[in-house]
């Protein structure tokens, strides 16, 4: 299991509101470097509006987020990505009409230097660059284990390679923490282990993972602690052995009767 | 059973290039150039046109449209955003051209990057507060802008109003290429290095990383955002070097013509350019350019069935963009890689 160091994201005291509607209530969340932190909750707790506070998605109505020593509310969205927050989206949003490989190398662009007149003119600091976000694709591409579909327009790729991709295209920002949201969803079981095995492998890596997902076994078995939130507010924030056995947690669940699984 | 197969010039066209070795790249490419160079001789063949001289024809409206088409393309076809207005870079060009050619010693060459300069600067300053918009909002706005423009130019003594300015010179001699009214092929000449310098601008940017941040903005502009493309930023740049190409044939059109007036600059001229564009395929460079090519030539060439030939202009449109919804040679479909093939690592 890789070291968990300093705090590296801290929600504190986070509300967002949207209208009538309460979607988060003062929640306070921490993710340390190295871990896996699981975010779980019933349909409609506020999962996903995490992630879009911290993306700037959203602009939260009060508390603060703070991201390695940066309050990360008066940052653009593309900023928020520059300083090393990734994600993937609840619902695929690839860029259909690009290679697998071309959605993993927009990313890659974003740490780089040249811009348009570098490209116009094919300045050495340009094409030394192509070079190697071509490179640093190919190889998260093989790393999350889908670099045979490199060529492939992402619109024509499987379900499940598609998810993958999402994954590879957030890594190719290079974040400090990426935010996986429903990774697994619609997997069957052997798809669900085999992801598993590859987010270990992505925290493993180096990267601090902040995982969205229904599934408690995927869960139990990869994160080091676990966050609950019920009605946008934090119910459970504990080691999966503990969480799983909370009674508000277990309610939390039962109290929905649509499949939380 | 299909009886014949879609005719796919594109693909045709895209994978003879990309298996050529170099030196037959740049042997089709030479040849081609003096062919299309070699056009305005054709005037006496079956292409030419009833009325109008064919060199006048080739370089206004033909050449002026492939110019403009490509330079809306960059906005409408690369990034994705609907510009309903670019007539207004084409009359801010050609008002560069008509002012500064009447009122200073400065000729055609030297006003040439003013002009753009001009039409660059009113891109920034257009699309910083209206490019946040998207979709109609952004047409909207931008069809406001293009008719503001006209309405100035149509309402200022420095434009002098709906009286237009004339007397507008035309570009010194290049050597010994000289430009006339009456043979206008140096005029031809000269549109075609325009379009062959934007069609290498656009090869050389849709490569590298404008062009896959434009991509990404045309799909997906919140992802794009979110993966770390600053959307603004590039769609900024897009509209401001759309505003170049279209400033650029302003300026020209204006030395050519000798004489402008805002009636010219109506927004039946941004229609038309974003017909030519949809029409030829929008997003493929050689689509637009034949596109705009047939549209800008076809209305001449029949000119003698006078009155009709609007209506023969619209059921060709018509009948096209039923068959083709995608345009002539749509946009590349292909499963290759935006990245420059030499970037192989
Ligand atoms: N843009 C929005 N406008 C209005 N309400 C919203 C908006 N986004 C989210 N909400 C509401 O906020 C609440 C939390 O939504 P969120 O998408 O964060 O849930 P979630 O935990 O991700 O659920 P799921 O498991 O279904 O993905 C819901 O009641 C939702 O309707
Ligand atoms: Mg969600």
């Amino acid at each position: 299991m890789a070291k968990i160091g300093k705090t590296l994201l801290k929600l504190d005291n986070v509300t967002m509101k949207f209208g009538g509607v309460t979607a988060l209530n003062g929640v306070n969340l921490e993710v340390k470097e190295g871990e896996i932190l699981a975010l779980i909750g019933p349909n409609g707790a506020g999962k996903t509006t995490v992630f879009n506070v911290i993306t700037g998605v959203y602009k939260q109505t009060s508390g603060i987020v703070d991201f390695d020593g940066t309050s990360l509310g008066s940052q653009k969205r593309y900023q928020v990505t520059g300083l090393g927050v990734a994600r993937t989206f609840q619902n695929i949003r690839l860029w259909g009409d690009m290679t697998a490989l071309e959605n993993v190398i927009t990313a890659t662009d974003v740490h780089k230097k040249s811009g348009l007149v570098g490209a116009l003119f094919g300045l050495p600091r340009a094409r030394r660059e192509e070079v190697e976000n071509r490179a640093r694709a190919m190889e998260i591409l093989r790393f999350i284990g889908i670099d045979e579909y490199s060529d492939r327009l992402a619109k024509n790729l499987p379900y499940g390679v598609q998810r993958r991709l999402e994954i590879a295209r957030a890594l190719g920002t290079s974040p400090k923490l990426v935010l996986l949201d429903e990774p697994a969803a619609g997997f069957n079981p052997a798809e669900k282990v085999e992801l598993a095995a590859t987010i270990k492998k992505v925290r493993d890596a180096g990267y601090t993972v902040l995982l969205i997902e229904h599934d408690m076994s995927l869960i139990m078995g990869i994160s080091d602690r676990v966050v609950v939130l019920d009605f946008g507010t934090k119910i459970a924030d504990d080691i999966p052995s503990v969480v799983q056995n909370d009674p508000r947690v277990i309610e939390a669940y039962l109290g929905v009767p649509a499949d939380a699984s | 059973m299909k009886i014949r197969n879609y005719w796919n010039l594109r693909d045709f066209g895209a994978s003879t290039w990309e298996n050529a070795s170099r030196p037959v790249r740049v042997a089709i490419a030479l040849i081609s150039i003096v062919l299309v160079g070699l056009l305005p001789f054709m005037g006496g063949s079956i292409l030419a046109t009833p009325i109008a001289s064919f060199d006048a024809v080739l370089v206004y409206p033909v050449g002026m449209f492939v110019l403009m088409s490509l330079g809306l393309n960059i906005v409408v076809g690369k990034s994705g955003m609907l510009d309903l207005g670019y007539v207004a870079f084409f009359a801010i060009g050609a008002y560069t051209m008509a002012i500064l050619g009447t009122t200073t010693g400065l000729n055609t060459w030297e006003i040439m990057p003013i002009g753009i300069a001009f039409a660059m600067t009113a891109g920034v300053l257009l699309g910083i507060p209206t490019l946040r918009l998207r979709g109609d909002y952004l047409a909207i706005v931008t069809l406001g802008f293009g008719e503001i423009v006209r309405l100035v130019v149509l309402n200022s003594s420095w434009s002098k109003g709906p009286n237009g300015i004339a007397n507008i010179p035309m570009p010194p001699n290049l050597g010994p290429l000289k430009f006339e009214l009456e043979n206008q092929k140096v005029f031809f000449w000269v549109v075609m290095a325009m379009i062959m310098l934007t069609i290498w601008m656009i090869r050389r940017l849709t490569v590298r990383r404008p062009g896959r941040a434009w991509e990404a903005i045309r799909q997906d502009e919140d992802a794009a955002e979110l993966m770390g493309v600053p959307t603004l930023k590039y769609k900024i740049w897009s509209f401001t070097l759309g505003a170049a190409v279209g400033g650029a044939a302003g300026v020209l059109y204006a030395s050519k013509n000798l004489y402008i007036a805002p009636e010219m600059f109506t927004l039946n001229v941004s229609i038309l350019i974003l017909a030519c564009v949809v029409f030829g395929g929008i997003g493929n460079i050689w689509g637009v350019v034949v596109g705009a090519t047939i549209l800008g030539y076809l209305p001449d060439r029949i000119r003698f069935i006078s009155d009709a030939r609007l209506l023969v202009f619209g059921l060709v449109l018509v009948i096209v963009m039923n068959f083709r919804p995608d345009g002539l040679l749509p946009r590349k479909k292909r499963e290759k890689a935006i990245v420059k093939k030499g970037a192989n690592a």
